[in-house]
């Protein structure tokens, strides 16, 4: 037994791995760049001198490197020969993405390199222009167009933007020194030397194209440096006490990184949610599993009966009750004073006037007012799934010779009941706990969502309309792990129940 | 398991009710008794009227609630605006006259028939805005063009909606089962019919499909992932068609690889002796896909696309495979081992027409419980994305969407009521149908 429970517990890992892979993938498809959500749009200083510039790169490729997302992302890559191997180290995703269109156009790095280069070399010449209301209006044509060129791969696009950046340089501002003398001044004659290399590197892109290159596969080796292990096993030496914020733990040690949106460890957010779920969620089975193995036992023993028929009838129709309109129905018909049934509270899990200082029992009492809509959605479809089984089986056990056998022995009716037939029906209801855990974790999105419920559902829901993948991934995967270890005890309570089940070889 | 506990449920619950009729004359072929006793069952029956009602429904979606009118004499000429809107649709252009109209409703007909509920799905009635009640007054002209389910904050007709969503309803049922039906069949066919042990091949074929495996990538989604990022922006039917040619492209190459693969058998005389244990890989698969919550897995990949209720219904498909393939899988492991399968084999057919010719259209019966339900948990997933928002256009109306509306404004219960019942009632159809094919198709009650 132990050396199966172990087996089952070593077939985990597999299936978090493909799990862990294929969040991963999401996250890298997924679009908008996260160091800037982070940085809540900070683009440094905008129009402002060189030294904000400078901060503001620097607050970027910081937060680049804090969330892990200066490395290349998986240990090999898959690309055509034209791509380089260091294209990671463009930290602004933005750029990193129009380089990766520039060379899939032209495929020649070995130009687009100096030509990227010379961008950020003419953009540095600017800041040492003279800055006045004569040279301004150019000014922000020139900055304007750096922006685009950084941001733009099309020919068309390219050309229009140099040009209207040519024009700009080549502004003649008269000044006038005093009433008499007006002396013809060029702001940018500094930096010319700056733009024509930018020109010329970009028409040295178009002139020596290696398309071909774009056709051909390699696939790169890049180690463990990379973002996935990193995440994953990350980069601090085991038992180390270092706390430079570059070097993580790793998700296997329980280092989940933090928000993408504020900052928070994700291990902080799992840690309050965690507990609501799971406390919903037990509470559901109990009450689901208490009243419906009973309600299904008698059921089949008044077997055709009126009763039997009806409550069948309404189980079936419960059955089918999609658990959001129910949700949404609790939420419009019982809880506020619209029709008159204002009876529960509306969301969440506590009142907002609740004071620190309340006792026990006023806190118990207002989570309680709280829960007993949500829970009531959550336990009804799994209350009313078992009871069903359980007639079933119970109805197929009492059909058994050896009940027969039983009952021609002379045996009460109870003892019958429930000593013979009972545990052999309960089997196949045990196995439902399995197929019962990963729909409720599902549920719980619903309902959590829905009363507005602080749990894993809710905060999961919320990682992906934001795109916050540290969240998203720690959820998953809890989830996952949460859903292995329900499948993994019904099979163990499967061979208690059923003594002729056995995961042990018999010779 | 529990699929095959609810046969155990079924078999004794009915077998009590249906005496055995031996009739001469009766047809005995498997399908004939199948049809006699779905047929007994009049929940089932009575469903499967209903499943049809509901295509009709969605079928003729845009002719019974429209804002245009089915057909119009405008300016001495008859037009049939909502069959030319097909047209249209298709790429052709709108009559001179008519492009003009940019109100339907308030234009000067010398007749107009329109449609038996006037509005369009996203049709904005002013007059009503603002939760117009189906049972207060409505400011309409006359009970024609009266909203039968009120209407939303901003004035749209709810049972128009309704009519719209039924269309959506039914396609998600259609798009997501048939990929669901594609992907399940083909995985639970391979693991029941070749199990661990009787799929065998050479080392080398081995090899080669891994060497081929990145070129078959690269040039099939790689390099082309700019002109698929394109299509996806477009519209989703080239999106469709990008990602199938890449499928084309990525499978040739698998292919090549194998043929070489081939070759080299031949010239080095190698034996086919390795192992592949396709049973392990595919029952591995689907673990893994029960283990993640599939809800928030779809909702991750749908928030990262562009709004598409289509690629929300692709993405339902591609996650719920599972029941489709274990029951393939189980019906495969009955059928490998009859005769007429051997017999198959015996003639020296490969094996790839003994499954797909011979052993999948056997095992196809108990696929389809698996299909019935799979369209009751696919309408209830994509309802409920499109309640919480996820993956809806602006224009389109979904029950979800609908539902999700009643959370706005509480005094509006028509909101609450009507999507949710036709959620609840359709989702109860499909669950009838289930069980009673499950009963139907239960070889313990041929008699």
């Amino acid at each position: 037994m132990f050396k199966y429970i172990l087996t089952r517990i070593l077939y985990f890992i597999p299936t978090l791995l493909i799990i862990t892979l294929l969040t991963f993938l999401l996250s890298q498809a997924a679009p908008g760049d996260p160091v800037e959500t982070r940085l809540q749009g900070g683009q440094g200083a905008q129009g402002g001198g060189m030294s904000e510039k400078q901060a503001g790169e620097q607050a970027y490729i910081d937060m680049s490197k804090k969330l892990g997302l200066d490395l290349p992302p998986f240990y090999f890559s898959l690309g055509s020969i034209a791509e380089p191997k260091d294209l990671y180290k463009i930290f602004r995703k933005k750029e990193r993405e129009n380089l990766a269109r520039l060379i899939n156009e032209y495929g020649n790095w070995d130009r687009i390199e100096p030509y990227y280069e010379s961008i950020k070399a003419f953009e540095v010449s600017l800041y040492d222009i003279e800055r006045d209301t004569n040279s301004y209006s150019d000014l922000k044509i020139l900055k304007e167009g750096i922006n685009n060129l950084l941001n733009t791969y099309e020919e068309g696009k390219v050309s229009n933007t140099l040009s209207n950046m040519e024009q700009a340089m080549n502004t003649v501002s008269k000044l006038r020194i005093d009433s008499n003398t007006i002396i013809e001044k060029n702001y940018f004659e500094s930096s010319i030397p700056a733009f024509t290399a930018m020109r010329d590197n970009y028409l040295a892109i178009k002139a020596n194209p290696s398309v071909w290159k774009t056709n051909i596969p390699s696939i790169k080796w890049i180690g463990t440096g990379n973002q996935y292990h990193v995440w994953l096993f990350g980069n601090k030496p085991w038992f180390s006490k270092s706390k430079d914020p570059s070097l993580k733990g790793g998700f296997i040690r329980g280092d989940f990184g933090e928000s993408y949106l504020d900052g928070r460890p994700v291990s902080s957010i799992i840690k309050d949610a965690l507990p609501i779920t799971m406390s919903l969620n037990i509470i559901s089975v109990l009450i689901a599993y208490s009243l419906s193995v009973w309600l299904g036992v008698f059921l089949s023993k008044r077997k055709d009966s009126k009763l039997d028929r009806v409550v069948s009838i309404v189980l079936f129709i419960l059955y089918s009750l999609p658990v959001f309109w129910v949700a949404t129905i609790f939420i419009v018909y019982l809880t506020t004073n619209e029709y008159g049934m204002d009876w529960f509270p509306t969301y969440g899990l506590f009142s907002n006037d609740l004071s620190d200082d309340a006792t026990f029992w006023e806190v118990a009492k207002d989570g309680g007012a709280h829960v007993i809509l949500p829970i009531l959605a959550m336990t009804y479809g799994s209350f009313t799934y078992i009871t069903r089984q359980m007639r079933g089986s119970m109805l197929a056990v009492l059909k058994q010779d050896y009940i027969r056998t039983a009952v021609a022995k002379g045996l009460p009716d109870n003892k019958v009941t429930w000593k013979h037939a009972f545990r052999n029906s309960l089997i196949p209801v045990i196995t439902m706990f399995a197929s019962l855990f990963p729909v409720m974790i599902s549920g719980s999105v619903v309902i959590e969502v829905i009363f507005s419920i602080p749990g894993m559902g809710r905060v999961g829901y919320e990682a992906v309309l934001a795109r916050n993948y540290p969240v998203l991934f720690t959820v998953l995967i809890f989830s996952a792990v949460l859903t292995m270890i329900g499948i993994l005890i019904a099979d163990i309570l499967y061979s208690v129940a059923d003594p002729r089940i056995s995961f042990t070889k018999k010779k | 398991m529990s699929a095959n506990n609810k046969n155990i449920e079924k078999s004794t619950e009915t077998a009590a009710q249906v005496e055995p009729v031996h009739k001469a004359a009766e047809d005995q072929s498997y399908s004939a008794i199948v049809k006699r006793q779905f047929r007994k069952n009049k929940p089932a029956v009575w469903s499967l009227r209903f499943i049809i009602l509901i295509v009709i429904i969605g079928l003729s979606a845009d002719f019974l609630a429209n804002e245009k009118p089915l057909m119009c004499k405008y300016e001495g000429s008859t037009y049939f605006p909502v069959f030319r809107e097909y047209i249209v649709d298709l790429g052709g252009s709108w009559p001179k006259e008519l492009s003009s109209i940019v109100d339907w409703k308030t234009a000067e007909y010398d007749y107009a028939i329109w449609a038996p509920i006037p509005y369009g799905q996203s049709e904005t009635d002013f007059a009503n805005a603002n939760y117009a009640s189906p049972l207060d007054d409505q400011n309409v002209k006359s009970r024609r063009w009266w909203h039968w389910l009120g209407t939303d904050e901003i004035g749209r007709d709810v049972m128009s909606g309704m009519i719209h969503g039924t269309r959506i309803a039914m396609m998600v049922g259609v798009v997501s089962m048939s990929i669901a039906s594609i992907i399940g069949i083909f995985m639970g066919a391979m693991a029941g019919y070749f199990g661990d042990e009787k799929l065998k091949t050479s080392w080398v074929n081995i090899l080669l499909f891994f060497v081929s495996l990145p070129f078959a990538f690269f040039y099939g989604f790689q390099i082309r992932s700019y002109s698929i990022g394109e299509a996806f922006a477009n519209s989703l039917f080239s999106a469709l068609f990008q990602i199938f040619v890449g499928i084309i492209i990525f499978t040739v190459f698998i292919f090549v690889g194998q043929l070489i693969a081939k070759g080299l058998n031949k010239a080095l005389k190698l034996k086919a002796n390795t192992n592949v244990p396709i049973d392990i890989i595919v029952s591995r698969s689907i673990e893994i896909l029960i283990s993640v919550p599939r809800l928030l897995l779809i909702m991750s990949i749908v928030a990262i696309a562009k709004p598409s209720i289509m690629l929300v219904m692709v993405i339902i498909g591609a996650t719920s495979w599972t029941g489709i393939a274990r029951f393939t899988r189980g019906e495969l492991l009955r059928v490998r081992n009859l005769e007429y399968i051997e017999a198959a084999q015996s003639l020296g057919y490969s094996e790839w027409r003994t499954i797909f010719r011979h052993a999948i259209p056997n095992s196809l019966a108990p696929v389809l419980i698996a299909i019935a339900f799979g369209v009751a948990g696919a309408i209830l997933t994509e309802s409920f994305l499109s309640f919480l928002g996820i993956g809806v256009e602006a224009e389109v109306a979904t029950w979800g969407k609908l539902l999700s509306l009643a959370r706005k404004n509480f005094s509006a219960w028509w909101l609450a009521l009507a999507p949710g019942f036709a959620i609840f009632i359709t989702v109860t159809i499909y669950n009838l149908m289930g069980e009673g094919l499950t009963d139907a198709l239960d070889p313990r009650l041929k008699q």
